[in-house]
């Protein structure tokens, strides 16, 4: 007996390592498929990207009490570059990954409100109170952008521009999704298609 | 709102959110023209909460300053203190807890007029973070007189000011090097000496994103010349590769207490070299090792002849004891492990009381390499056949190991572990060096696989009947065999002779070989007869050859070298001894000791920051101060007994001897060697027309 757990505490140890690597999740990779996901939406509609196969998606993770997302809906920011995103033809949904009793959990009724109330312009807001969605994306902040290609390939992950700041103004910053967008619908390759996003933390469900 | 004792400085603000309450501090009581005065920016931050360092990690944003001076004055960039890192979640943050000190040299122009006002203004905007964030901002004025005249500090502000400068990162003393590999980042640092066990812990916070990712864990490997931090890469890209920029931090048991300690590392791309395995082992590795080394272990001249004659036995006994053979070989491999039990327990002791111990720890004990030799040769006229042992002998292993019973084989695996302390094998080498880096468990649990490797062959002899059929049968042969395997044990002898005359001298040698005469002279006496007389004789003879173990030990303590550190050409120190410390107190010299260890990080960081300033060497200079450097690296027992007389159990020790004839008492420098006081210490042994000019 003991001459076989001898035997088997080695083999046992080289499995799990051989296994760690499997069990932990890499994450979403630009240029891969783009994680599947299905989800409710604020009017309690199912929504899933495979709905949205054949065009451009935006993904905006947000959460309407952070100072980061509110410096960019406040200066009217993020309200123009989704308008402009949905010019040219791309898909934005909007998620919400806040768990209950956090900042940023809101229902169905409550995000339409905010929507209605900053006079923003998402296709959808995806509300995610689990966060799984979020952690399929490995989404760590708000605002947290990602841009789905046609094919379902992630195009774009990361922040929506290059001034990480609470304070200020969002204008005359380099908005990251803006020029993505725009390198994709001209047949480009994005010449900056992952960055490190800024913003609070998404308030996940621990 | 008006500080006490603050002297000309006029008010400063302060600003209190609802979570942060921030003072704009100066150090210095007034403003001296064409020099640089230091403010900060002093965080109180509320419990649970958070700023943020230069770089925040995943998420946050670092504290910024906006500053509206006066015409000529010229504010420079934070000077930012080593942050920790704080988890939120899976993610992480470096930032700071409960209080911040930004540091900041405002350059005053040599135009400023002494007796003027002037009033600097500073704006900020820090964000503070528990689970959610609120961006705060204060405006702050800080108003002041200027003055000539060398600055003085200001009493009520020094704390702070003290308490941030030592924080801040030295630069560092070692060139860096980093690589990606594998999807991990590596920094390797060039650094002599260090041991793994006297560093707690290391963190590298690096200055910008794309290098590692924030919340992964940190691993440090120590090698004899360079230190390797190991953590997972980003997943964001590296902007600029030309060089990684960042602060290593490492936490040091030092004298009881934790010492931290940052540099500021600038590393350079470079291929890194793997770390060696010997460092890398698994704990199934190691044990694994450890058997084999076991098992080789077996086949050394110092063991082998002691399983043969136990073997021996059990051809003796034939059929007729095969049925408790299976309970011999248990009793035997029972006797070796929990031999090897007590040395593992030993070894780990040793190791957290700070001993710099491997496998072969004992060989660099003189009394006990000639302890052994003189064992060995007792079983070698044994096996000879000068004398036997008889069965009133207690406390000798041969006569226990002869008693027919398990007692006796337990004896015998008790004595095999005795016998193989001077061998080593392959494997066990890199196998107890790992097991020592790790906790007492796992080093316990590789020390028992060498038991168990070294009772194996034994133990499947006596488990498996079949494995007796290819003893060969019993017989007159068996005579002259164990004769012939008292010549392994003499030869074993002679190395361990030969070792400690390396270790002690000649005279050692002597004591040694003599000792060997009287002990073989001794035994034979006893093997005549059991009149009184043979017996009387042959005692005092063993007390004289004990009499020559003694000598020895005494003699090994004195002749040790006093240092092993030879000073470099056109080095400003000397290598420590007594005899040199009187000689210049003597000449009138005071003495600057420092008793320092290739190992010790603070030790380091002293020699190659404060030790090298100019003007810590000018002070030198003037007060005519001799330096002497103790290398303990080799724990060098006289640089032992100077630090037990302070009261140190270890490394640094700096002391400053005044001469010889004066009143003044040894000065116990701290551990941390800030330059201004070091100097102020130097300098009252100048003389007092240097002391007075040096002041100025």
């Amino acid at each position: 007996m003991l001459n076989c757990m001898r035997k088997a505490g080695p083999i046992a140890a080289i499995l799990v390592a051989a296994a760690g690597p499997a069990l932990a999740e890499t994450g979403p990779v630009v240029g891969q498929p783009a994680p599947a996901f299905t989800g409710t939406d604020s009017d309690g509609k199912t929504v899933s990207l495979a709905d949205y196969r054949g065009k451009l998606v935006v993904l905006e993770w947000t959460n309407h009490g952070c100072p980061y997302v509110v410096k960019h809906y406040r200066s009217g920011n993020m309200q123009a570059v989704q308008k402009a995103a949905r010019k040219m033809g791309a898909v934005w949904i909007s998620v919400i990954s806040s768990a209950p009793g956090t900042q940023g959990h809101v229902s169905g009724p409550q995000a339409n409100k905010l929507t209605e109330a900053r006079n923003a312009a998402p296709n959808k807001v995806v509300l995610d109170p689990k966060g799984v969605i979020g952690r399929k994306y490995r989404a760590s902040n708000t605002p947290h952008m990602y841009i789905v290609g046609p094919q379902g390939k992630l195009l774009y992950m990361g922040a929506i521009d290059d001034k990480p700041t609470a304070w200020g103004d969002p204008k005359g910053a380099r908005n990251y999704v803006l020029a993505a967008l725009g390198e994709i619908k001209s047949g480009k390759a994005v010449t900056q298609p992952s960055t490190q996003a800024y913003g609070c933390t998404v308030k996940y469900a621990y | 709102m008006l500080l006490a004792g603050m002297g000309p400085a006029l008010a400063a603000s302060v600003v209190k959110t609802k979570h942060v309450t921030a003072e704009l501090l100066s150090e210095n009581a007034a403003l001296a023209p064409g020099k640089t005065a230091w403010v900060a920016l002093h965080f109180k931050i509320i419990p649970n909460w958070h700023t943020y360092w230069r770089n925040p990690g995943d998420s946050g944003e670092p504290t910024v300053i906006e500053w509206s001076l006066p015409k000529g004055y010229e504010a420079g960039r934070i000077h930012w203190t080593p942050p920790e890192r704080i988890r939120v979640g899976p993610l992480a943050n470096y930032g700071y807890s409960d209080i911040a000190t930004h540091l900041v040299p405002v350059k005053v122009p040599e135009s400023a007029e002494p007796g003027s006002t002037v009033t600097l203004k500073a704006k900020a905007y820090w964000l503070v973070c528990e689970q959610t964030c609120i961006p705060e901002e204060g405006a702050f004025t800080l108003s002041m007189l200027v003055l000539p005249g060398p600055p003085q500090p200001d009493p009520g502000t020094k704390d702070i000011f003290a308490k941030a400068r030592a924080a801040l990162p030295k630069p560092s003393p070692w060139p860096a090097q980093f690589a990606f590999r594998d999807g991990r980042f590596e920094l390797s640092v060039a650094a002599k000496g260090l041991r793994r066990d006297s560093i707690e812990s290391a963190a590298f916070f690096p200055y910008t994103h794309g290098v590692v990712t924030y919340a992964a864990p940190q691993s440090l490997k120590v090698e004899t010349d360079r230190l390797v931090l190991s953590s997972t890469r980003s997943k964001a890209a590296l902007k600029d590769g030309s060089a990684v920029g960042g602060v290593l931090v490492f936490r040091e048991k030092l004298n009881g207490e934790m010492v931290t300690q940052a540099f500021a590392v600038t590393a350079k791309p470079g291929a890194i070299a793997p770390t060696a395995t010997g460092t890398a082992l698994s704990v199934w590795q190691a044990i694994l090792f450890a058997l084999l080394g076991g098992l080789i272990l077996n086949l050394m001249p110092c063991v082998l002849p002691v399983l043969a004659i136990k073997a021996l036995s059990f051809v003796r006994h034939g059929a007729a004891g095969r049925r408790h053979m299976g309970a011999h070989g248990l009793a035997y491999t029972g006797g070796v492990l929990a031999c090897f039990a007590l040395i593992g327990g030993l070894l780990v002791a040793a190791k957290s009381a700070g001993a710099a111990i491997g496998w072969g720890f004992q060989l660099q004990e003189p009394v006990f390499v000639l302890l052994m030799a003189w064992l060995m040769l007792v079983i070698g006229l044994n096996f000879a056949g000068l004398f036997d042992f008889g069965g009133r002998f207690a406390g000798i292993g041969q006569s226990l190991t002869e008693r027919a019973g398990y007692t006796g084989s337990f004896f015998t695996g008790v004595l095999a572990v005795v016998v193989a302390t001077p061998c080593t094998a392959p494997f066990m080498g890199p196998a107890i060096g790992f097991g020592l880096t790790q906790p007492w468990y796992t080093a316990l649990a590789v020390v028992l696989g060498l038991g168990l490797g070294l009772a194996l062959p034994f133990l499947l002899l006596s488990v498996s009947p079949g494995l007796l059929r290819f003893l060969p049968k019993p017989g007159p042969w068996m005579v002259r065999f164990k004769q012939f395997l008292a010549f392994p044990m003499f030869a074993t002898a002679a190395w361990l002779v030969w070792v400690l005359s390396l270790q002690s001298g000649d005279t050692a040698l002597l004591a040694a070989l003599a000792g060997a005469i009287l002990i073989a002279f001794a035994l034979w006496l006893f093997k005549l007869g059991t009149g009184r007389v043979n017996r009387s004789i042959a005692v005092a003879l063993a007390v004289v050859s004990l009499g020559g173990v003694v000598a020895l030990a005494r003699m090994a303590d004195s002749s040790a070298p006093a240092s092993v550190a030879v000073a470099p050409a056109g080095a400003t120190w000397e290598p420590f001894s007594e005899a040199r410390l009187e000689q210049l107190r003597q000449a009138g010299r005071p003495v600057f000791v420092n008793f320092t260890a290739a190992w010790c990080i603070t030790c380091i960081a002293n020699e190659k920051v404060t030790l090298r300033q100019a003007s810590v060497l000018a002070a030198m200079k003037r007060a005519n101060m001799a330096y002497l450097k103790g290398d303990w690296t080799r724990r060098d027992p006289v640089i032992t007994r100077h630090l037990a007389k302070y009261g140190r159990a270890g490394v640094p020790l700096y002391l400053i001897y005044p001469p010889a004839g004066s009143a003044a008492k040894v000065a116990v420098l701290p551990q941390i060697l800030e330059p201004d006081a070091f100097v102020a210490d130097v300098n009252r042994y100048a003389p007092d027309k240097d002391r007075r000019k040096a002041e100025r």
